[in-house]
């Protein structure tokens, strides 16, 4: 798959001269089996649970669901390499809690009058786990409802901004592409460099690169702004869309038993969570198989990968 | 033949707001049915007078005359038949993409003329099947080859069902191969569906097989030209080589030396270049010929030091004084106009204002030193650009397809730039798709194949004994041969 995707980009060479970008490598995902519909509710529900189940098992088991997803769809290097940045965001939160909220009854030490507390560094530990989760499912969502997706979702009922969305993610890597090929023009342009090297020649090249940049944008917006006018852009009455997605029968089981996986969880996470407490002392941890649902609603994702990897191993 | 005319205007001409008639008067008639060309230099008016077939895409200014589409008059037509009777596919195969995703730009027409879903996908599954582009239907635009771009934006023209078209300049921006097919394309459209096709072209030559009939735009006036379809056939076209007429010079060292050069983009890709070798002698004009994405831009790019390779050396003996000319001559435009950007460079390199309008005089640009370098054709910007980089006097002159979108009298000057600055001393590597010009103006030829320099040859060596790649006996050959040999 990936020799196919790198030799279809060693054939742009010529027409964007000889610049091409990275572009993020788009794998299918287990979601793709379903309407864009299911995978939207699942990663809402995944979403309003990590941020209203604020309790150390459940952000736990979100955390670990979402980092392995992260993980599967991202590759182990990518998501690896994200820790690197949540952890110590991690620690930051967690350090910067006590010294806002004094609460708690097991004092660790005392800087002048002010307590810090074991209580508080744990909630604060729990909300940068939670903030670091939300990252992390916020990246995973952006693989699994990749822009089509979101097109055919929210198309229907306003297929202008479904269009616009279409040509951001068209025009945006275009205006990079287009960046770095004038800056290279520039810096090969050495006959004429004499100019740029004189006081402040950085930053009028910088201005120049950016001025190029604009006037050519504008131009070829004109031009595009032709072809959609010469196909009709503006034309019909009403705008229809070509979709591509299909609510079937299995998306609808899917949604079924997802949300009565969701519920089952929410009953549990709600008793779990309403008898536990950060302050003043740490209780209330439910029993291990009240978690057992999340953990099978979280595990969701994984499983279906491994089904699918599973039948095409050799 | 129907009776009804697919083009019919009676006197029809055109103005811009404060400036002459560009087009016209002028009577003009296509035939329904036709594959008819409209022959004329850059900058001619055929633009202008393909435009005023799509009451959306009229420039602003005066139109004069008749101009009936079918028996309608073009005038009449509302938004919705107008999108839907002539469609329009132009040059650029970067920019008259709309939508991010292929299946996106096929629907793209369609969508905005309303067409219920279940017409729609029967439509686009229509023109996909009969363009063969099932294979890449949900691929990102942004991977596709110009190539594959100017299918999907015809394909995209066509899925709206449009009984004439029209096309200006559809395969300026291609190489040979794409063009080729684009054109065969366009072929089986007029033979096989029977829709009109109308297109502009500067070169007709790899149309003229294809075309019934076709006449020529030239001061505002039509006039028809003989010799299409059958009187001239393939047969002869590629049998008649040409020859090339420069004996290589030999001096005794290199500007350039590129030695195992390895390079690519990322490290999961294929590499662009693998082990290439590339010596450039002083004074003399190096030709890189190759496919589609075979890394004649990367190259050009490395031996400009821009990008550096991953392995091998790169000896630039002139890199303190070269130039570029990117495949875009936008890429080099800052100024408000034609004349400026030709000063711009002046206090640095230090040429004169003679020198400027001499540039302006030999490239004839002459009338356009106040237009807006966005303003002039394709052609004169490509001109331009080249001006603006010969004013620097650079000793090393790295050109990437510098022919793209020249008409053959244009292509002459061009040549006979190279020509005189080799002469003078000035290192010239060029990457081309344009064979009877790398033929007649190069000394030296190297054939780029999977990465490498798969042959270098003096040029005349190296496309006698080519059997597949070689050059076409075309109008800029004549003309070269006619003023130069």
């Amino acid at each position: 798959m990936r020799t196919a995707a790198s030799k279809v980009r060693s054939d742009e060479t010529d027409q964007t001269g000889g610049m091409r970008q990275r572009r993020v490598d788009a794998g299918p995902t287990a979601f793709d089996a379903f309407h864009p519909m299911v995978s939207l509710c699942y990663v809402t529900a995944a979403l309003v649970f990590c941020m209203a189940a604020m309790q150390p098992v459940y952000l736990l088991i979100s955390f670990a669901g979402a980092f392995a997803y992260g993980i599967v769809l991202r590759g182990p290097r990518t998501a690896v390499r994200s820790l690197a940045w949540q952890l110590p965001l991690v620690v930051v939160v967690a350090l910067a809690n006590p010294l806002f909220s004094a609460s708690g009854s097991t004092e660790l030490f005392r800087i002048g009058s002010r307590a810090f507390y074991l209580e508080s560094f744990a909630f604060g530990s729990c909300m940068g786990l939670m903030l670091a989760t939300v990252f992390t499912l916020f990246s995973n969502a952006s693989r699994v409802l990749s822009s089509d997706k979101i097109m055919a979702l929210f198309g229907g009922f306003a297929p202008t901004i479904g269009l616009m969305l279409s040509m951001t993610m068209r025009l945006v890597p275009q205006f990079v592409r287009r960046g770095s090929d004038i800056d290279a023009v520039q810096r090969a342009c050495t006959a004429a460099r004499p100019a740029c090297a004189e006081k402040g020649g950085t930053r009028r090249g910088y201005l120049r690169s950016a001025s190029v940049l604009m006037g050519w944008s504008m131009e070829d917006s004109l031009e595009t702004a032709a072809a959609m006018k010469a196909k009709g852009w503006g034309a019909g009455s009403r705008r229809t869309t070509y979709r591509r997605f299909r609510f079937r029968r299995l998306d609808a089981l899917a949604l079924a038993w997802g949300g009565a996986l969701v519920l089952v969880s929410v009953a549990a996470a709600v008793a779990a969570c309403g008898q536990f407490r950060f302050y003043p002392i740490i209780e209330g941890v439910a029993p291990w198989w009240s978690y057992l649902p999340y953990a099978a609603f979280v595990a969701l994702p994984l499983a279906m990968s491994a089904k699918e990897r599973a039948r095409w191993r050799p | 033949m129907a009776t009804v005319k697919a083009i019919e205007a009676r006197g029809l001409a055109f103005s811009y707001p404060d400036a002459e008639l560009v087009v016209g008067p002028l009577d003009w008639q296509v035939e329904e049915g036709a594959f008819h060309l409209i022959v004329g230099a850059t900058g001619s008016g055929k633009t202008t007078l393909l435009r005023c077939l799509k009451p959306a895409l009229v420039p602003a200014g005066r139109r004069y005359g008749s101009l009936e589409v079918f028996g309608r008059a073009v005038d009449g037509l509302d938004a919705r038949e107008a999108a839907a009777t002539v469609g329009y596919v132009s040059q650029s195969p970067e920019n008259q993409i709309v939508c991010d995703s292929v299946w996106h730009e096929l629907a793209f027409g369609l969508e905005n003329l309303g067409i219920a879903q279940d017409t729609m996908r029967r439509r686009v599954a229509e023109t996909g099947h009969f363009f063969g582009i099932e294979p890449w239907f949900r691929r990102s635009v942004d991977e596709l080859s110009g190539g594959q771009k100017q299918m999907t934006t015809l394909a995209g023209t066509l899925a709206m069902q449009p009984r004439l078209l029209v096309l200006d300049e559809p395969t300026a921006l291609l190489d040979p191969v794409a063009e080729k097919n684009f054109l065969h394309a366009l072929f089986r459209v007029n033979r096989e569906l029977g829709i009109t096709v109308v297109v502009a072209v500067h070169e007709p030559e790899a149309m003229l097989d294809y075309a019934t009939d076709a006449v020529e735009l030239a001061d505002g006036r039509l006039r028809s030209v003989a010799g299409c379809g059958k009187a001239k056939t393939p047969q002869l076209y590629a049998r008649r080589g040409v020859q090339a007429t420069f004996p290589t010079q030999n001096a005794a060292r290199p500007a350039v030396c590129v030695r195992d050069v390895h390079m690519r983009y990322d490290r999961q890709d294929d590499w662009v270049l693998r082990g290439f070798d590339l010596e450039a002698t002083a004074g003399c004009i190096h030709a890189i010929v190759g496919g589609n994405g075979c890394g004649k831009s990367t190259l050009l790019r490395v031996i400009a030091g821009v990008l550096k390779p991953e392995r091998g050396r790169v000896d630039n003996r002139l890199a303190a004084c070269q130039a570029l000319l990117p495949q875009d001559p936008k890429t080099l435009f800052v100024c408000d106009s034609v004349a400026d950007e030709l000063h711009e460079w002046q206090k640095a390199c230090g040429y004169d204002d003679s020198a400027v309008d001499d540039a302006l005089l030999r490239f004839g640009l002459a009338g356009r030193a106040t237009s807006h370098p966005y303003d002039v054709s394709g052609g004169e910007q490509q001109k331009l650009a080249f001006a603006k980089l010969l004013l620097a006097e650079p000793e090393l002159l790295l050109l990437d397809e510098p022919t793209k979108g020249l008409d053959a009298p244009s292509k002459l000057t061009v040549g006979r730039m190279l020509r005189e600055r080799a002469r003078a001393g000035t290192t010239i590597v060029m990457a081309t798709h344009d064979l009877s010009f790398a033929a007649l103006v190069s000394d030296t030829v190297t054939m780029v194949f999977d990465g490498e320099a798969a042959c270098t040859e003096p040029a005349a060596d190296f496309f006698a004994n080519n059997l597949f790649y070689r050059p076409a006996q075309d109008a800029f050959a004549l003309l070269w041969n006619e003023q130069c040999g």
